[in-house]
């Protein structure tokens, strides 16, 4: 009798606790959002031949639908406490109880399976590209030091993933540094992971340049541009101007000048871009049209309102500049994520710096993070499209 | 006349040239009596910024232009390290006391207007990076406009069986052939030393497989080695000797006396090599297959009415094309 009773009183408080959850299943608002999916998703069958923009949002729909439904039928399986107490036979009862627990588990486990899918859906921003950036910040040579070593790390870390990239500009130092790079990542899921790294880095060590032993901060920042797809820049080759140094008077084998720098200028935008890295002056001419190309897409990205926003959200770290994101600490060989609450502290940071499972799973957990506070955010702004209809009433 | 007048330039580089070889001598000769006193001395290193004092305006003085680039060339040479490895302020780097030596010979080689490319014994052409020497022509930032031309007439052609007509270092066809994989080069080269240089740079980038190389000296009726008689091209180029005699007064220390003027002396009006090459596509170019040649300034109109009045149902004049300079330089013609 004592038991039966802890019982009913426990899962009245799991039931309380449930309804304050918002990410809980039982939440009456999340059911509600769930079933309006599920309407959206039938009524989209129905209507989404040949528009291509229905059609993705249906595939993202899919999924959640999908377990939805199994969720359902599950639950259509489960005997109701009615026909539990209705049940005579002891032997008979014990068994649908025990059926009743299987089943439950086997929903709990499917309820979490329809969140992380859920989860993947409020990922609302899409883009085929992005533009990432490099760069040493507070600290001198150790600063550049360590952006190379952020360098090498994010393009291992690319390839673990099997992103495509290309380097459209870098700037080294003699003794290993990195004074900036930028590079754009061609792939839809990229921008999704690499949003959360946008913002200041941090390093605690003795550096190699570091004669007494003393531990220096140093800082080097990364900068993420999310490129839409509808940005494309074509350089059309009248609209170039392309200096050399080279004097006038006769060329080719009458002359033996290097003659290797070479400047661009955009003639309708007044960009002007130099190279002479290279010693082949064809060379630095296909750089410095790179690195043009690199300028243009930012501007024109910097000029559009919707991407504008992207940006400042996916650097809401470079906004405040002590605002640091993770910490290096090679002297306690730790990285430590500052955005965890708990446990954002690991170990082995030779093993982190190599770019592959370590920094993929912290990068997941932040990102796990990130889509339970849009889900809530988005439950907490979100209404039934009755209520809708009916406040605008 | 013309030797009058390049006599005292050739007599300083002859003086240059000694002074190059001797210091490489006493330079080893050096290294042997410092292991024989077997001293172990740490050499004092030298500041890069240090040892550059003085040079800006010898080399200026002795008429060198661009004096900031060749200066990072042979630093970075001399150091051994990639140019775009270098920075530009030099900051940080350091000779050791040989390489101090090395450094300012190059430099007073480089006073007496030897070509840098001689000097550091390297260039990058394109993508690829070619050995050079004194015997073989530097290539030029013009041609390489000219090979990226025709790199993009030919970038969706299935297979080109390509011949070129005095390769030099190779530049050309070791560029399309590292461009293009569809390619497949024959070269002849008239110099010895250029034909041994040329297979030396293809096994460098690894393209032997590709490329073949014959020492040949095109005459009138005997345009190609025995063993290529006959065959037949998709395409033909070659950037022949166009300099005209009388404009060899004109020309830069480095080009008159340094470079081989085999490679230049185009004849009265620079042309006298391209014409052997016109007789050879006639020969040895299928119908349609083309011929692409770099020329001087003057030369696009006129091969375009030579073609119109001697080669007539032969070749036919396609378009000539600018280099980036914006001069007329490049022409493309058709075997009919």
């Amino acid at each position: 009798m004592l038991r039966k009773l802890l019982r009913v009183r426990c899962e009245y408080l799991v039931r309380r606790w449930a309804s304050t959850d918002p990410l809980s299943f039982h939440n009456e608002k999340l059911q509600t959002y769930l079933e309006s999916l599920r309407q959206e998703y039938y009524a989209l069958r129905v209507n989404a031949a040949g528009n291509s923009n229905l059609y993705a949002r249906l595939s993202r729909l899919d999924p959640v639908v999908n377990s939805l439904e199994k969720h359902r039928a599950m639950q259509r399986n489960i005997t109701s406490e009615k026909d539990l107490a209705a049940e005579k036979d002891e032997d008979m009862r014990a068994l649908m109880e025990e059926e009743n627990s299987v089943y439950a588990d086997l929903l709990r486990k499917q309820e979490e399976a329809m969140l992380h899918e859920l989860l993947a859906l409020s990922d609302d921003e899409d883009y085929p590209a992005l533009i990432f950036e490099v760069n040493a910040g507070a600290g001198g040579q150790e600063a550049m030091l360590f952006a190379q070593e952020l360098y090498d790390m994010y393009t291992s870390y690319f390839e673990h993933m099997g992103w495509e990239y290309e380097e459209f500009d870098r700037e080294t130092t003699d003794i290993g540094g990195l004074r900036h790079a930028n590079l754009q990542v061609n792939d839809p899921e990229a921008y999704n992971w690499l949003r959360f790294e946008a913002g200041v880095h941090r390093v605690q060590r003795v550096p190699a340049t570091e004669k007494s032993g003393r531990i220096h901060t140093s800082t080097a920042s990364i900068t993420v541009i999310p490129r839409p797809a509808d940005v494309q820049v074509q350089i059309a080759e009248r609209d170039l101007k392309i200096e050399t140094k080279r004097a006038s008077g006769a060329g080719g084998q009458h002359v033996n000048t290097t003659d290797s720098a070479v400047r661009v200028v955009h003639i309708p935008s007044g960009l002007a871009v130099e190279s002479q890295s290279e010693r082949s002056q064809l060379k630095n001419r296909e750089l410095a049209i790179k690195r043009l190309q690199a300028k243009l897409i930012q501007q024109q990205l910097e000029s559009t309102e919707a991407s504008k926003k992207a940006t400042r959200k996916a650097q809401q770290g470079n906004l405040n500049r002590n605002e640091k994101i993770r910490t290096y600490n090679f002297v306690q060989d730790r990285v430590t994520d500052h955005r965890v609450q708990q446990g954002g502290t690991l170990h082995n940071l030779s093993g982190f710096l190599e770019g592959g499972q370590q920094l993929s799973g912290l990068i997941e957990r932040l990102q796990l993070e990130h889509r339970r506070q849009t889900l809530v955010d988005l439950l907490q702004t979100w209404k039934p499209p009755a209520q809708e209809a009916a406040d605008k009433n | 006349m013309f030797k009058y007048l390049t006599q005292p330039l050739r007599r300083t580089a002859q003086i240059a040239k000694r002074s190059f070889c001797n210091s490489k001598l006493s330079g080893s000769s050096a290294k042997i009596t410092a292991a024989k006193t077997a001293t172990p001395t740490v050499s004092p290193l030298i500041e890069v910024r240090d040892a550059l004092n003085g040079w800006e305006d010898k080399l200026k003085e002795a008429g060198v232009n661009d004096i900031d680039f060749n200066l990072k060339c042979i630093v970075s040479h001399v150091l051994q390290r990639k140019f775009n490895t270098v920075p530009d302020d030099f900051a940080q780097l350091k000779f050791n006391s040989e390489q101090l030596v090395d450094f300012e010979r190059f430099l007073e080689a480089r006073c007496a207007r030897m070509p840098l490319q001689h000097i550091i014994g390297e260039w990058d052409f394109m993508d690829i990076t070619l050995k050079t020497a004194p015997t073989v022509f530097i290539p030029r930032p013009e041609t390489e406009e000219f090979v990226r031309l025709v790199i993009e007439n030919y970038r969706k052609v299935e297979h080109v069986n390509m011949l070129e007509v005095g390769c030099g270092s190779g530049a050309m066809s070791l560029s399309m052939l590292h461009a293009l994989p569809q390619v497949d080069a024959t070269a002849i080269e008239r110099s010895k030393a250029a034909t041994k240089l040329v297979w030396e740079n293809a096994k460098m980038l690894g393209l032997q497989e590709r490329f073949k190389v014959h020492n040949h000296t095109m005459e009138t009726d005997n345009y190609l080695p025995e063993e290529l008689k006959d065959k037949q091209y998709d395409l033909i180029i070659s950037n022949p000797p166009y300099v005209k005699t009388e404009e060899f007064q004109f020309l830069h220390p480095e080009v008159v006396v340094y470079e081989n003027l085999n490679a230049l002396d185009g004849g009265s009006d620079g042309l006298r090599v391209a014409r052997l090459v016109f007789e050879l596509a006639c020969r040895h170019l299928r119908p349609g297959g083309k011929l692409w040649l770099e020329l001087g300034n003057e030369h696009p109109p006129l091969v375009k009415t030579i073609m119109n009045l001697q080669y007539q149902g032969r070749l036919n004049f396609v378009n000539s094309y600018e280099d980036q300079y914006k001069r007329e330089r490049f022409v493309q013609l058709e075997k009919v």
